[in-house]
């Protein structure tokens, strides 16, 4: 009962989901998108690593998973630097248009899961 | 990649030494929540405990019994939940300090002190008059209730902060 007065506060309040990290609901999974470009900035950084992609388009956020994941499934810090070239499989935020969560990542002919 | 912008203290914060390690050390983060959630586990669930004997449950222990034996608990949970927390407010501080579910959390929590502040100057000066057996006094029962509603507000909120 209280969590719910909580939330529904929060709905008042406008507060919107765009600023998540947490969850994937923020983001259209019906508009699925490759994306491949150049890593411009690189965050190996809790609670979910990020890069900075340049593709011919535009330049993209695209959130990552927790690092220690990333270590675990053998993404680690010094393959997610600034110049490499990486592809993306995911999702565009719903109100960010600058932002895709990835379902998965390749680079340098490695594919890592991030789910 | 979310460069910190915001008030000049959260961009501090969050590039002060801990928040950079916090963000960047591999387990340093999943460690901090732990703490985090062991502390309020004690915290929340001691406090649980003695409002649920407020409302009226195991009557056969005296309540100024519960209240030496959970309340310390609770107190010593601070030392857990308060570092930890501050060091996840500093990794995100910029964030943090513009969320809604945050500002709604701190202030329940506020609300949660004082609960508790005003049982311990009222009713519970009395506790001898109810301590065992007895419906607990109109002003205890309410305590109990708010008690248990603010802290599940709370948690909610802090739950919540990944998602708003």
């Amino acid at each position: 009962m209280p969590g719910v007065i909580v939330v529904a506060v929060l709905i008042l309040l406008g507060a919107t989901p765009a600023a998540a990290h947490h969850g994937w609901s923020g983001y259209d999974s019906s508009k699925e998108l490759t994306l491949t470009g150049t890593i411009r900035e690189a965050g190996y950084e809790h609670p979910h690593g990020s890069v900075r992609l340049q593709t011919p388009d535009k330049t993209w956020v695209v959130v990552l998973a927790p690092p220690s994941r990333m270590e675990n499934r053998g993404l680690r810090r010094d393959m997610l630097v600034p110049g490499a070239q990486a592809t993306v499989v995911g999702y565009p935020n719903r109100t960010d248009p600058e932002e895709l969560r990835a379902e998965r990542i390749t680079i340098s002919g490695k594919t890592t899961e991030l789910r | 990649m979310h460069p910190p912008i915001g008030p000049a203290w959260a961009v501090w914060l969050e590039t002060s030494a801990p928040a950079v390690a916090m963000r960047q050390w591999l387990w340093l983060y999943p460690a901090v929540e732990i703490t985090h959630i062991v502390g309020f586990v004690v915290l929340v669930g001691s406090a649980f405990m003695f409002d649920l004997r407020l409302l009226g449950l195991s009557r056969a222990l005296p309540v100024s019994a519960m209240a030496a034996h959970l309340l310390p608990w609770a107190r010593l949970a601070l030392l857990l939940v308060v570092p930890s927390g501050v060091l996840m407010f500093m990794a995100h501080a910029t964030e943090f300090s513009t969320n809604p579910a945050f500002r709604i959390k701190l202030i329940l929590i506020a609300l949660a002190f004082l609960n508790a502040g005003l049982f311990h100057r009222w009713p519970f000066r009395a506790v001898g008059d109810w301590d065992t057996e007895l419906t607990s006094p109109a002003p205890a029962r309410v305590a109990g209730v708010l008690s248990i509603a603010l802290w599940i507000g709370v948690i909610t909120c802090g739950r919540l902060l990944a998602y708003f």
